[in-house]
């Protein structure tokens, strides 16, 4: 019997292999980071502030939706945070997407239970079954996702509009250790490349596979390739500690861009304590 | 495991995200010191490994895959402290250049995968291993710590979920972030891990076994800092907070009284009162009969639990080490055949 050709599955609705799913998701990531930069060395709104600035920003937005208690003001923020979004060239519709795929349907299904009177009794809204969904529950878990999804709104803002280099030089003029930024400046450089030996070992794998093999069998092939890739980790260390040191690497995380606060910045700082103020009262309103 | 931002409260996340800094010094001082200065490629791409890592599908059954954290492992192959940091970097990039885990939340998510999870693993691998273990006991001691290192990640997640709705709740008492009790939300943590604990320590054990074959340095027992000194002062630690269960109202979820049971669902289950009187505990509730007070009743029960649990870690030990004297496993220092 011919097998099952594993490589073609996904062309063909058929299910795709251990093999071709870890290299398509790897794949996926890299192809993600490398359009991240992209769209952070674009123009917009995000783009054209000071890196520090939209750090700043996107912190003091994180904890004032961690704040906010109204599902309506929550809805207020991830709002905003679309229209910065907007404003920072950003597809709006890809923007919504990756929210919810990569937080908000994960809220839904946890908080789900929360809306049910096993777990929140109270005035009973619907009865399906052996299940009924309380008003409170039902509050409970509207907020619970909707302060997810305007948590995630705010940290893909800056996901998308910053670059890791611009994150390494606001953390540098903060005087964060050298040593720390050095770390996750390489750790990022790195990633890539164990990413990128990661997906060209799992597609060498598919593409001499006629068939995906035994669960035990593909599960001892993955372990063997994390001891090949955590070899190659710790192996390449002495190589790039040497090759830094040929670089003229002298302990210190040189940039040659100097990062200067602008007028602008200051304004859209004081804009966003503006806003910030305005959500926190606009809440404490509504909760009255 | 990664916490997104909106399940913590800021009354959890910013004394985390400040408790989390000094650990953080800490660890970069005691691997500069046991390092030296190549230590800053060695983390990064212990970073770097320690984040590509959690991007492999592992087959697990009918089709489906699951993957591994393997701070354990990176606290097996470069100490505790480094991969302390290895995994708090990988976590900071995860959340700042691909949106996986909440910025508010870094602080809880370190604490759970690159402080509890590698330091509570690599307490129990070196426990289990001993001073000098052959290879079999290293690659059991390292399954064993990634599991138990695992769990009690979940747990400490757990904990700060089922501390939201004591902490912050409105008028009526509704939670406003993560909204199940202790009694909820610890055992479903738990539970759920100690299921996927099990790819976790095949994971561990197999890389470790891997480069145990292709190159025993990597997996060279490192020595040991009052590695013993530590775990018995975190146990201590633990067992004085195991009053703050006291806090919980209600009973965990899933192990509830039969008179509970029969509350809920209007019926005795026979099975159930049948079998609920089969056996009685020594210490029912966690509270020895002969003290009265329940703070004090829970600490002896915290105690006698962790007594009990030592001693059978170390008969575990005796005999492994009896197994190994008598087989001709090869140890780390002999060259694979």
């Amino acid at each position: 019997m011919i097998p099952v050709f594993a490589h073609i599955g996904d062309e063909h609705g058929r299910r795709r292999s251990v093999a071709r799913r870890t290299a398509d998701a790897v794949g996926g990531a890299v192809r993600e980071l490398l359009q991240n930069e992209d769209l952070a060395m674009g123009p917009g709104l995000m783009q054209s502030l000071d890196p520090r600035v939209r750090l700043t920003t996107v912190l003091a937005l994180a904890v004032t939706a961690s704040l906010v208690r109204s599902v309506w003001v929550l809805a207020a923020v991830f709002v905003a945070t679309m229209v910065v979004a907007a404003a920072s060239r950003v597809d709006v519709g890809a923007f919504v997407r990756r929210v919810w795929a990569s937080a908000g349907l994960f809220a839904v299904l946890l908080a789900a239970p929360a809306a049910t009177s096993w777990f929140t009794p109270g005035r009973a809204l619907v009865t399906l079954g052996p299940l009924t969904i309380t008003a409170p529950g039902l509050a409970i878990a509207v907020r619970l996702v909707a302060r997810v999804a305007a948590g995630a709104g705010v940290g893909l803002l800056v996901v998308w509009t910053t670059r890791w280099t611009d994150i390494m030089r606001a953390l540098t003029s903060w005087h964060v250790p050298d040593v720390v930024v050095a770390i996750f400046a390489m750790t990022q450089q790195q990633i890539v490349t164990l990413m990128r030996t990661v997906e060209g070992t799992h597609l060498a794998r598919e593409s001499r596979m006629l068939s995906e093999g035994s669960t035990a069998e593909t599960r001892g092939w993955v372990v063997e390739r994390m001891a090949f890739t955590a070899r190659k980790s710790l192996k390449t260390a002495d190589d790039v500690y040497d090759a830094m040191l040929a670089r003229g690497y002298s302990g210190a995380w040189p940039s040659i861009v100097r990062l200067r606060t602008r007028g602008r910045d200051w304004l859209w700082l004081c804009g966003c304590a503006a806003f910030s103020a305005a959500v926190i009262g606009a809440d404490k309103l509504v909760a009255r | 495991m990664h916490i997104p931002d909106g399940y913590l409260g800021p009354q959890t996340y910013a004394v985390i995200d400040v408790a989390i800094l000094p650990v953080w010094a800490a660890a970069a001082s005691r691997v500069r010191r046991t390092l030296k200065s190549r230590q800053v490629p060695l983390m990064a791409l212990g970073a770097a490994f320690s984040f590509v890592l959690m991007m492999f599908n592992v087959p697990v059954f009918g089709g489906t895959t699951a993957h591994a954290v393997g701070a354990v492992l990176i606290a097996v192959l470069l100490g505790p402290w480094a991969a302390c940091l290895s995994v708090s970097t990988a976590i900071v990039i995860q959340a700042l250049a691909f949106g996986d885990g909440g910025i508010t939340a870094i602080g809880a998510n370190c604490l759970n995968m690159a402080v509890v999870m590698p330091f509570v693993g690599f307490a129990i691998y070196r426990l289990v291993s001993g001073p000098a273990p052959s290879l079999r006991r290293k690659i059991a001691a390292s399954g064993l710590g990634a599991y138990l290192g695992l769990v009690a990640a979940s747990i400490s997640a757990g904990i700060e979920f089922g501390l939201q709705p004591l902490l912050a709740h409105d008028a009526a008492g509704h939670a406003l972030y993560a909204p199940y009790s202790l009694a909820v939300a610890v055992p479903s943590m738990a539970v759920t891990h100690l299921v996927v604990g099990l790819l976790e320590a095949a994971v561990t054990m197999g890389v470790v076994a891997a480069l145990a074959r292709s190159d025993p340095a990597l997996v060279a027992m490192r020595p040991a800092s009052r590695p013993l000194t530590w775990l018995w002062a975190g146990l201590g630690a633990l067992i004085l907070l195991t009053p703050v269960g006291l806090l919980a109202s209600g009973s965990a979820w899933g192990e509830w009284a039969p008179a509970a049971v029969k509350g809920m669902v209007g019926y005795m289950p026979a099975g159930l009162q049948r079998m609920s009187g089969a056996w009685t505990a020594a210490m029912p509730d966690y509270a020895p009969a002969f003290i009265k007070d329940p703070v004090v009743g829970y600490v002896a029960a915290a105690l006698t639990g962790a007594a009990l649990i030592a001693a059978i870690v170390w008969l575990v030990g005796i005999a492994l080490s009896r197994r190994d004297d008598a087989s001709p496993v090869p140890t780390d220092d002999e060259e694979p055949s």
